[in-house]
């Protein structure tokens, strides 16, 4: 095995990521096939900056048949299937805007984490929700932190949140047809007042009182349009969230792990629970026994 | 899914769209305003999805605006507006068009030239199609109201006969389309300026 | 030390001058001369033709009157072949935006966008200014008849009467005196006497050149070149060059007039 010091000495650290899938890589594959034809091709795996695939002959070819086509969801083409399946929501009350989501993430029938952070630190006064390619939401909500720093370093205010969703809507109807997924709440406090914004990847860019995206939106929906009224109390918001992901949760199997709830007030974002859906599960089955019981 | 439709009358026209937005089986929003106010006496009303509803009304009506800033207040009229939005359509068609279906309805006020005042209203498709029609229909609303319309309407009606025959339209549609389309706005444009008549939700109301 | 200065364009000399531009300015006024009058029912473009030589063959079209559009023409002073290329930018330009909005274009943005061409020719390095000025005339459904004038600058002015060329002043204080002259029989009443009609122009006209132009008083019709704008029954635009017959006509009954005030 040649590492960084070995014969060939373009084998800088990281320097393979460029060759995947070029002429060498093929021929370093075949060499080692020549020296055992039943092992796969040798793969430098866990090494500090290099890129980690699968140990098998031909990686695109697994991730195409154990990541893609299994789902049917005609997304077959792709070579990666995206993780996809969640459920989030958000929405606005008297006392500021809940956002509360899952934290599943899965690659067609398999759960590829169980607590992934689903909503995204903008600034101390923007949320952004995820649902739709982890990718491509984090690089771009990334990129929309960015933008908005710029603009109140350029300006002397924070943006608003109309301006910073129209930001990641133009992006979007940029890249339009370029394959992207996003499905996103762009949510915030400014000198306007609460705002909540939903933005997905053909552009659209919606100014709403409550909105649920993701697989699991549906059943977040029929519990959050049963429940939901402007003047909540922020204790049954906070409630009313917490039960639209648990419910979604429990019916959708592409979502599921750590409910993650915030409030959004006057003076920012604030974190109120990280809790295990399960343990909500016994929780709400507890609750509901003991009402029948009475 | 969208439908939006006009009817011409004397003074004005009338502009109606409904106001869903909806992704795969989800409802997302019903309380949108999909007549866009183009200058202070036109409007759009578009059919399509939201990205390019939004990205070409706003191009066509900050290209408006940009005319008035840079020709001392030299107002474009409905018929050059029309003309402008089509060019823009067909100029997009083959580099990723925008999907849009629309009504452009707006009236001129000339006070050199009487003959040249009056409300118009012009029917656009995303191919770059233009037609100056006394009424029109876009998307599924058409195969609902376009006989509602041909059996009655007569030229020189005034606001409410006009009103009523789009609501004769909304009705149609609201009995017999499959899709749930339950709220409408209803817009006129006459020399006073645009005016919402109505709507089934307030679309300010978020 | 002004040579220095002389020589570019777009450079500034101490005293804040850019002198080719106004070299160029200079040799519009020594280039014939054409008078335009702003007339109730149209407008009016006189200009000096000058006869080089009897060997020339005669132009089979005008070389002072030109049409942009349908309704706009503009008169030349100045080099012609410099003109033709800012002319035909103002027919490109009048085309295009009829093809843009399907409507004719406002006359003062056709003459905006030509002047606006002069003006890069004042500012870009190793470029000369268009040795050009326009009389331009044009109507449209904003603000009806226009007139207009430009200079290698880039500045245009809007008038009801002007003169641009040789003898330019001589021909304004002539304009200025007699357009809205109180016609006879109105010189007692009060009301603001009214502007000439075309006929009343075109004398007007001609009585301006005959002072301007070279030689003695009254010029001879093939030195005279005599336009009119007018709108006919369909409010369209009627472009038309008099010919030598009806020049002469008018030439003719300016000579009487002048010699019956003359008599009186």
């Amino acid at each position: 095995m040649d590492f960084a010091f070995g014969p060939e000495p373009c084998m800088a650290i990281g320097h393979d990521i460029l060759d995947i899938g070029s002429r060498k890589a093929q021929a370093k594959r075949q060499r080692g096939a020549l020296g055992d034809a039943m092992s796969p091709a040798p793969l430098e795996l866990g090494m500090p900056g290099q890129f980690d695939l699968p140990n098998v002959e031909d990686p695109a070819r697994y991730c195409r048949t154990n990541f893609a086509s299994v789902c049917g969801t005609g997304d077959e083409h792709q070579a990666v299937k995206f993780a996809k399946g969640t459920t989030t929501l958000a929405f606005k009350f008297n006392d500021g805007i809940i956002i509360s989501v899952d934290s599943r993430s899965t690659m067609g029938n398999y759960i590829s984490s169980g607590t992934v952070q689903k909503i995204i630190k903008i600034n101390p006064f923007l949320l952004g929700t995820m649902a739709g390619g982890a990718a491509d939401c984090s690089f771009w909500e990334r990129n929309l932190g960015m933008e908005c720093r710029l603009y109140e370093l350029r300006n002397g205010r924070r943006i608003t949140v109309a301006a910073a969703s129209k930001l990641l809507a133009n992006v979007m109807s940029s890249y339009r047809g370029y394959g992207l997924s996003m499905g996103t709440m762009v949510t915030g406090w400014d000198e306007t007042g609460p705002q909540l914004y939903y933005v997905d990847d053909d552009g659209t860019r919606l100014k709403g009182r409550y909105f649920s995206v993701g697989s699991g939106s549906m059943y977040a929906y029929g519990v959050l349009d049963t429940g939901y009224k402007p003047d909540l109390t922020v204790d049954e918001a906070i409630e009313l969230g917490t039960r639209a992901i648990y419910h979604a949760t429990h019916r959708d199997a592409a979502s599921g792990g750590i409910n993650n709830l915030y409030h959004m007030t006057k003076d920012g974002w604030k974190f109120i629970h990280a809790v295990d859906v399960n343990d909500l599960h016994y929780k709400y089955a507890e609750e509901k026994k003991n009402a029948m019981a009475t | 899914m969208d439908s939006v439709f006009g009817v011409c009358y004397n003074g004005g026209v009338i502009l109606a769209a409904d106001q869903s937005n909806a992704r795969s089986i989800l409802v997302y929003q019903e309380n949108l305003d999909k007549i866009a106010e183009l200058t202070s006496h036109s409007a759009m009303g578009v059919a399509g999805p939201n990205c390019d509803l939004v990205n070409f009304t706003e191009y066509v009506a900050k290209n408006i605006r940009l005319y008035e800033l840079s020709n001392d207040g030299t107002k474009l009229s409905v018929h050059a507006q029309a003309n402008f939005a089509r060019g823009e359509l067909a100029y997009a068609l083959r580099r990723g068009p925008y999907q849009v279906n629309i009504l452009l309805g707006g009236y001129d006020t000339n006070e050199a030239d009487k003959s040249k005042e009056g409300a118009s209203l012009y029917h656009l498709d995303y191919m770059g199609t233009l037609h100056k029609v006394p009424f029109g229909a876009q998307g599924y609303a058409s195969y609902f109201t376009l006989s509602i319309m041909d059996r009655e309407y007569k030229e020189n009606l005034n606001e409410a006969e006009a009103i009523t025959i789009v609501e004769h339209c909304i009705a149609e549609i609201q009995t017999r389309f499959m899709l749930k389309q339950p709220n409408y706005i209803i817009k006129a444009v006459d020399k006073d300026g645009v005016r919402v008549i109505k709507y089934g939700s307030d679309p300010s109301d978020n | 030390m002004a040579r220095r200065y002389d020589s570019s364009t777009t450079t500034f000399s101490p005293e804040g001058r850019l002198h080719q531009v106004e070299y160029a300015i200079e040799a519009i006024n020594n280039a014939g001369t054409c008078v335009g009058i702003l007339a109730k029912d149209g407008i009016v473009m006189a200009s000096e033709r000058r006869i080089t030589s009897g060997l020339l063959a005669p132009a089979k079209t005008s070389e002072k009157t030109y049409t942009l559009c349908p309704h706009a023409s503009c008169n030349v002073a100045g080099l012609t072949a410099d003109a033709n290329i800012l002319i035909e930018q103002a027919r490109l330009r009048a085309g295009r935006y009829h093809y843009q909005y399907q409507e004719p274009i406002p006359v003062e943005q056709l003459v905006e966008y030509v002047c606006n061409y002069k003006q890069f020719y004042t500012q870009r390095g190793g470029l000369r200014p268009f040795g050009v000025a326009f009389l331009f005339a044009g109507y449209d459904e904003h603000h009806g008849f226009q007139l207009y004038q430009s200079d290698p600058s880039g500045n245009y002015s809007g008038w009801k009467a002007t003169v641009i060329g040789a003898n330019n002043q001589a021909g304004k204080s002539i304009l200025k005196s007699d357009y809205k002259k109180k016609q006879e029989g109105e010189m007692d009443e009060d009301k603001e006497p009214e502007i000439p009609d075309v006929q009343e122009a075109l004398k007007l006209a001609v009585k301006v050149l005959n002072k301007t132009m070279d030689g003695t008083g009254s010029a001879a019709a093939e030195k005279m070149e005599l336009f009119t704008m007018k709108l006919d029954e369909s409010k369209k635009c009627v472009h038309r060059i008099l010919t030598k017959e009806e020049a002469q006509e008018v030439i003719d009954s300016v000579e009487q007039e002048a010699a019956a005030a003359g008599d009186s």
